[in-house]
């Protein structure tokens, strides 16, 4: 792997080769419903992190068995002249239920020992099956962030660095490119092989079998359906069962909050026993017994780390976020069926 | 898209009983990309390249899918021979990922058939088991001049006494391009950049893509009523089948009783609203609470 190298300019956009995009499609949905990684190969430009190939990993093996993996595939696609640059990784998702510590800890893994310019992609499955429209979102953690990581999380650390769940990760724009060659084939796919003079009519509404062979991209009206409801729900279950965790959590949280609070009245209560004993003996003439030992009977617990309950914020954030999004087409193929009964 | 060969079946011969040789098959687009791209980066001292095809069969044999594919290197003396190593390490390393995908055949980017991807069938039909391979050419020449794809499927008859699988005679197989509704999305998106100057396309949002897809019916839905109206015109001359599509496609509109449309339009509405609402209560709640931590200070 390579050592990180100092990075002139930030990371803004991720290109990606439609060969990549296929093949991330292709594994995903081939494991579905079990969650699935892979590894991302490709070139960092000035700016712009172009990815030209993957691989996936097998979803059964440990640590030692992937990274031999992972050695294996990068020699024997070297030998084929692939890039042999390793940029980031790849996972597949659910209706946006992929922000998790794995996640996280895998990709501060990453970006710490290969540069800081790898990147995450996910696919999600579900969404894209849903609506026709391919859901590939790119991200990074943010430098504040990973400096955070290594450090505990309590809650004045986050404030003092003005971390929330928002600022946990940042989404990078993905662009596909295709190379000539492809683009060639792509044109040559669409190309109608229909004649109009040769067209028999239908007998019956369902023999169209000569049409559907001629036509193989014609656009994807998949979007226009009419049905709101897995989506939906599947979508507010998650989300109830993010916020039942989130209570947990805070819950947690309380719980601590109000044994420190009772620590520090029994330490209070000690110090004014101390005092008052301090004052009579200084009457006496004797010599005062320290009262720092508070520090040593008493002892606080600890904080709970707080990087769970950001990433359920972050994670419900998403869930509603994705509500939103979904809303609004929904909202626009509603009224156009109106307009289309009228 | 059927790619115009026709299939031609010897008769007699035991060995080439139909159970042993595939007469359709299918490829994913994944297939293809890849191919395409191995070819991009082959070395410049060989100008076509071979790899193996995966995939999966029926049971019987007759029906063949291929999904995947990787790229095999091989030196050329006086015969092309593969570098062996290098292909069942990639099998291998392919095969733990994806255990139901086997090796179906190879493909090679070469315009032709040559005689010197006899013993290259050879290799290969040793790991598809009792099922000869399938030997799929690609031409790059043929792409860039023609409209065709130029992809040539072709499965292998034995011809001859020899009993060796290369001595073969090459039947073409018709083959087609498939794919699954998720593939789709992506390879629409792909194709969208096809038409821009710098080949590439970034991806659209939800309301984008809706909006893209809404036009598309606009134009299409116009283009249509364009031709009727210069039909009914007298413009031109009316094709009965045409005519028929039409016809069968408008009624496809329901025909909804209006207060009940009134009534099934208002429920969803409600409830599309209602979860938008509790979804931004949810939201501005975490907002706050993020605020409010961050002005903690213990």
């Amino acid at each position: 792997m390579a050592a990180s190298l100092p990075t002139s300019e930030p990371l803004h956009t991720v290109q990606l080769d439609g060969l990549v995009v296929l093949k991330i499609i292709k594994h995903c949905r081939e494991s579905y419903p079990n969650d699935v990684t892979g590894q991302l190969l490709g070139l960092d430009e000035t700016g712009t992190l172009e990815v030209t190939n993957c691989f996936p990993f097998p979803s059964d093996c440990d640590e030692n068995a992937s990274a031999q993996y992972q050695l294996d595939m990068m020699r024997c696609l070297r030998a084929v002249n692939v890039d042999n640059n390793t940029v980031g990784w790849y996972r597949s998702a659910h209706l946006g239920n992929f922000v998790d510590s794995n996640l996280i800890d895998t990709q501060y893994s990453y970006q710490k020992s290969l540069s800081a310019h790898s990147a995450v992609i996910i696919h999600d499955v579900s969404k894209s099956a849903a609506q026709g429209n391919l859901s590939l979102r790119a991200f990074r953690l943010t430098d504040a962030f990973m400096k955070q990581y290594s450090k505990k999380f309590t809650t004045e650390s986050l404030a003092k660095a003005k971390l929330s769940f928002s600022t946990i990760f940042e989404e990078l724009p993905i662009q596909v490119h295709n190379s000539h060659l492809v683009t060639l084939m792509l044109h040559n796919i669409e190309m109608p092989k229909l004649d109009a003079s040769r067209l028999k009519s239908p007998a019956t509404f369902s023999q169209h079998t000569e049409l559907d062979d001629a036509k193989s991209l014609s656009p994807n009206f998949d979007v226009l359906d009419l049905e709101l409801d897995p989506f939906m729900q599947k979508n507010l279950e998650y989300l109830l069962d993010c916020s039942d965790v989130q209570q947990q959590e805070l819950n947690n949280y309380q719980y601590w909050q109000r044994s420190v609070a009772r620590e520090q009245t029994k330490m209070q209560a000690w110090l004014t026993k101390r005092r008052q004993e301090n004052q009579i003996r200084a009457e006496k003439g004797q010599q005062p017994l320290p009262e720092d030992e508070v520090n040593t009977l008493f002892k606080l617990p600890p904080e709970p780390s707080r990087l769970d309950n950001m990433i359920l914020t972050a994670q419900m954030h998403n869930f509603t976020k994705q509500l939103n999004q979904f809303a609004g087409p929904s909202l626009a193929r509603l009224y156009s069926i109106q307009e289309l009964q009228k | 898209m059927a790619n115009d060969s026709t299939l031609f079946v010897s008769v007699g011969n035991s060995a080439t009983a139909p159970h042993q040789r595939p007469f359709s098959c299918t490829i994913s687009p994944v297939v293809l990309f890849g191919v395409l791209d191995h070819y991009l980066r082959h070395d410049d001292k060989q100008d076509k390249v071979i790899g193996a095809l995966l995939g999966v069969r029926s049971p019987d044999g007759t029906e063949v899918e291929i999904r995947n594919s990787f790229s095999v290197i091989y030196t050329e003396d006086a015969q092309i021979s593969l570098d062996k190593e290098h292909y069942t390490n990639m099998h291998d390393l392919h095969q733990r990922v994806n255990p139901e995908e086997q090796i179906l055949g190879w493909y090679t980017t070469g315009p032709n058939l040559t005689p010197s991807s006899a013993p290259l069938h050879t290799v290969f039909s040793q790991d598809t088991g009792h099922f000869r391979p399938i030997h799929v050419t690609f031409d790059t020449e043929q792409l860039l001049k023609s409209d065709d794809m130029g992809i040539q499927a072709y499965t292998s008859a034995p011809v001859g006494f020899s009993t060796k699988p290369g001595d073969c005679l090459y039947l073409p197989v018709p083959c087609e391009i498939k794919y699954v509704d998720a593939e789709r999305s992506g390879l629409d998106m792909l194709a969208s950049a096809k038409s821009s100057e710098t080949r590439s396309a970034s991806l659209l949002s939800d309301m984008d893509h809706l909006e893209v897809a809404i036009g598309k019916l606009q134009e299409m839905l116009q283009r249509i009523s364009e031709y009727v109206d210069s039909v009914v015109a007298g413009n031109e001359k009316p094709n009965n089948a045409i005519g028929r599509y039409i016809m069968d496609t408008v009624s496809v509109v329901p025909k909804v009783d209006s207060a009940s449309f009134e009534k099934m339009f208002n429920s969803h509405l409600q409830d599309l609203l209602m979860v938008v609402y509790l979804a931004n209560m949810t939201r501005t709640q975490l907002s706050v609470a993020e605020r409010l931590n961050l002005l903690v200070s213990n």
